[in-house]
């Protein structure tokens, strides 16, 4: 495996990202090159202009905020005034626009328009960087996995956004299937898991029934604006009245600068306290102190008792969403065999404690909740890289994600293909007409779960008229769906008595057209290349000034000689020196800016240093002449 | 005499000047120098009042300094410390690391790579100036303006760029206002800038963290300070401070000219 080229699993949350391969057999997380395991799912265009993604926007995210883009996974793959972008638009600092067809989202950042995809390309591609920077090589190939409601064009999205990113994405797996994969769940055992996964900002539970490799989703349920994030502005708001009573009402509210650090600081003492019991807030200079006062700081213990107090209403939420998915199911706590942490929430004692008690049993602890979802992804991808001669490893077989199915009388929603059936795949179901004399039928083509066709998303219509006239019921209707193994959706309607038959394509987009889609990859290489192209120029520059240098030390001795016999430039060695420090310094920093302007001071010591060294050797030479 | 007793009197001293009452603005600046000796905005005031050349080494001038050469010889005592300690500049302390400029074979900057560096380009021609001579007639704008260019001549920068800030308030369109605004700011940044090295260069706290609540910081300084964690380079700090480049660079070198933070 290890001559093959790397292949890594993506795990692309709303939050947080995470990378991870296999290494000898054993699944890791690649560290990022700061050396963390989770990457901030947030690009942002910094006030100078500069792009900033992972760590660096979120430190920024709240002093700029208009610029910053996070949870760009809520929006992907959505229609432009659905209801989830409606929401999303209620709450989100930063801008949302339609697309140039006006179907699709479009965020503006810095006055400039992104795909949604393209926001997360640049999360993939970072994520990419540091994998190749981690193994020294160039990285292609990924699994990238999704919630397990994400229909077929939020997937088509992700895999988009995978395409921009320079990465081809071998599949897309869901990150409840991925969390039991990580477990090694479904090689020997046959039992219902229940996933709970609570992440920065959303909240997911999945029952899966696994068995003989076969990890079927029952059931999903949750809640998409619920997670770490609700938890961190709950300690926010407890500092901020505290710090209010304490100092004359000065709300940090008001101050993006204070509410960024006591951000920053409460996410930190929220993930402290889940290993010790207490933990200092120092916040030294927070704010202004007004009328020309000293800047205040603000110093504060948190408990781990206190900051349950504060968010135990959330943790209850967490365990009702629960309680109804499982209901809806028809799934009692005591048919579920394990029960699965997932996400950096679950890490909280008081969380743990909760899904604990509402099961009866401990949950599975054996992998990091933050980690396990991207060690599923690199599982996977390692199988589907290393082919079916390892055998040794579970391989997922590409499924329908969500059922696909047609609009019936009433609004209701008739299946045609059920979820989780193997593509390519082909079924046919025979409706009738619901009038007499009916002389036409609108099949509307649609995928979701649920039994209202309203609540399903629309992939596309069409009208199949010259039915012949007859009393209602009485004319056979043949609908077949077909999918091929690229997912595209064929739907055709027939009459069967007339041979009468339209037909519709539905493939899964994201939005972009195949165009737009070039264009932007196109950008991205562009952008690429230039990154690569200056390293290229950086490399040259350094070898021309180290080359330099080498010279120069070379006629220190002449020049050296030369200055004895003269009343002037008795520094000049020791400014060189200066000179050559600066331009040593550079390349250690790499920074190709500073190497650039200190080539011409270089040039001229060099030049300076020839000169000197030749006047040096020249009088010995003229009176070797005279004599 | 504390911090709000003492920019209460140098803003009695600054008005006093501007109205042109220059006498009274000397006795005001020559108290603040007697409770703060390292006071920069007073010891500039002073030497516009004196006339006072600082064209020696190590001094940036932009501009020949015609108001200090049209000015008359000093009258009466002179300052504390003479004018050639006055106005200290930024440049005064040299770069922290990694000078940026060469020195000339007689040694002092070499102000053509100064100007290259900074974008800083000759000044339209100063109008010629008495110290002393009160501006009654002209107007504040007129008045600042003035101040500026001697300021800027002068190689006080900050104390140049402050009064701009001040026409640009009245009259945000002033074309004269805006190429010193321009330029002081480009060589304020270059200053500060080169006070911080290379800008991949990561910087630490040189104190301990308990330590950093006894400094006199603002909540600005206290929100860059926070963000140096020992891995943030100062061209990400630049990005992630959300303030003006030249605020950023100024908060920067006088954390490190107060030995708060160092770089590596």
């Amino acid at each position: 495996m290890s001559d093959l080229e790397p292949v890594i699993g993506i795990d692309l949350g709303t939050t947080n990202s995470v990378v991870a391969t296999v290494q000898g057999g054993v699944p890791r997380v690649i560290p990022n090159r700061s050396g963390q395991l989770l990457t901030p799912s947030i690009v942002a265009v910094a006030k100078n202009g500069k792009k900033l993604v992972g760590h660096l926007a979120k430190r920024q995210a709240i002093t700029n905020a208009e610029n910053t883009v996070f949870a760009a996974k809520r929006l992907i793959g959505r229609r432009w005034g659905s209801k989830e972008i409606e929401d999303a638009r209620r709450v989100l600092p930063y801008e949302l626009v339609a697309g140039p067809e006006g179907n699709d989202v479009r965020v503006t950042v810095a006055g400039r328009p992104y795909a949604i995809p393209e926001i997360s390309a640049i999360v993939l591609a970072e994520l990419r960087a540091d994998a190749e920077a981690w193994f020294g090589r160039s990285v292609r190939r990924a699994v990238v996995t999704v919630p397990a409601y994400f229909n077929d064009g939020q997937r088509q999205a992700t895999k988009d956004a995978g395409r921009i990113a320079g990465l081809e994405v071998m599949r897309i797996i869901n990150e409840p299937t991925s969390a039991a994969l990580a477990y090694g769940f479904g090689k020997q055992m046959e039992k219902k898991v229940v996933v709970f996964d609570l992440g920065g900002g959303t909240f997911d539970v999945s029952i899966l029934d696994i068995g003989k490799s076969v990890y079927d989703v029952v059931a999903v349920g949750g809640d998409t604006y619920l997670g770490g994030e609700d938890f961190d502005r709950r300690v926010m708001d407890w500092l901020t009245f505290s710090f209010a009573k304490e100092n004359g009402g000065i709300d940090l509210r008001q101050d993006k600068m204070a509410l960024q650090r006591l951000r920053d600081s409460a996410e930190k003492s929220k993930c402290e306290l889940s290993s010790v019991p207490s933990t200092s807030l120092h916040l030294p200079f927070l704010v202004g102190g007004g009328d020309g006062k000293s800047a205040l700081h603000l110093d504060k213990q948190l408990s781990r008792e206190k900051l349950e107090e504060l968010t135990k209403d959330l943790v209850d939420r967490c365990i009702a969403v629960t309680e109804k998915t499982l209901r809806d199911a028809a799934v009692r706590t005591s048919q579920v065999g394990e029960v699965i942490l997932v996400g950096g929430m679950t890490r909280m004692p008081r969380v743990q404690k909760a899904v604990k008690d509402f099961f009866g049993r401990e949950p599975c602890k054996g992998v990091h909740p933050d980690e396990v979802v991207a060690l599923g992804a690199a599982i996977q991808a390692h199988a589907l890289a290393a082919g079916p001669k390892e055998g040794t490893e579970v391989l997922l077989l590409d499924v329908t994600p969500q059922n696909l199915g047609i609009m019936v009388v009433g609004g209701y929603f008739q299946t045609v293909i059920g979820r989780n059936t193997t593509v390519p795949t082909s079924q046919t179901h025979l409706f009738t007409t619901v009038q007499d004399n009916q002389p036409s039928v609108r099949i509307a083509v649609l995928q979701g779960e649920s039994d209202k066709a309203i609540e399903n998303e629309l992939l596309g219509e069409f009208i199949l008229d010259g039915i012949r006239p007859a009393r209602r019921g009485e004319v056979s209707i043949e609908v077949t769906f077909d999918i091929s193994a690229d997912g595209i959706v064929g739907v055709s309607a027939k009459d069967v008595e007339t041979g009468q038959q339209q037909s519709i394509t539905v493939t899964a987009t994201s939005g972009l057209t195949e165009d737009e889609l070039r264009r932007i990859m196109d950008e991205h290489l562009d952008e690429l290349l230039e990154k690569k192209s200056t390293t290229g120029e950086f490399d040259l520059r350094r070898e021309r000034a180290m080359s330099a240098i080498r010279e120069i030390e070379s006629l220190v001795p002449a020049v050296q000689a030369a200055l004895e016999r003269s009343k002037f430039g008795k520094d000049a060695v020791q400014k060189a020196e200066g000179v050559m420090a600066r331009v040593r310094q550079a390349i250690d920093a790499r920074d190709g800016k500073v190497l650039a302007e200190a080539e011409a001071d270089l040039d001229r010591t060099l030049q300076l240093f020839k000169g000197l060294a030749g006047a040096g050797s020249r009088p010995t030479s003229a009176a070797t002449s005279g004599r | 005499m504390n911090v709000a007793n003492l920019a209460e009197l140098l803003d009695h001293g600054i008005k006093a000047y501007l109205q042109g009452r220059v006498a009274e603005a000397r006795t005001v600046f020559e108290r603040v120098l007697a409770t703060d000796p390292s006071n920069q905005k007073a010891r500039s005031y002073l030497i516009l009042m004196h006339g006072g050349s600082v064209s020696g080494p190590g001094r940036p001038v932009a501009a020949p300094p015609q108001a200090a050469a049209a000015a008359p010889p000093r009258a009466g005592g002179a300052p504390p410390g003479g004018a050639e300690e006055f106005a200290p500049s930024p440049w005064d302390d040299g770069p922290a690391s990694a000078g940026t400029f060469v020195l000339d074979a007689g040694g002092g900057l070499d102000l053509t790579a100064v100007a290259e560096k900074s974008d800083l380009r000759p000044l339209v021609p100063e109008a010629p100036h008495v110290a002393g001579q009160a501006p009654a007639a002209k107007s504040d704008v007129q008045v600042w303006l003035q101040a500026a260019r001697e300021l800027h001549a002068l190689g006080d920068f900050s104390g140049s760029l402050e009064l701009i800030e001040k026409i640009l308030q009245i009259d945000p369109e002033h074309r004269e206002a805006r190429e010193y605004l321009t330029q002081n700011e480009a060589t304020l940044i270059a200053m500060y800038e080169s006070k911080l090295g290379p800008l991949t260069s990561v910087p630490r706290l040189a104190i301990k963290p308990e330590e950093v609540m006894w400094l006199n910081l603002d909540h600005r300084s206290g929100f860059l300070l926070a963000q140096i964690d020992g891995a943030v380079d100062y061209d990400a700090l630049f990005a992630l401070s959300g303030l003006p480049r030249l605020d950023t660079a100024r908060i920067l070198a006088h954390l490190i000219a107060e030995g708060v933070i160092t770089s590596q």
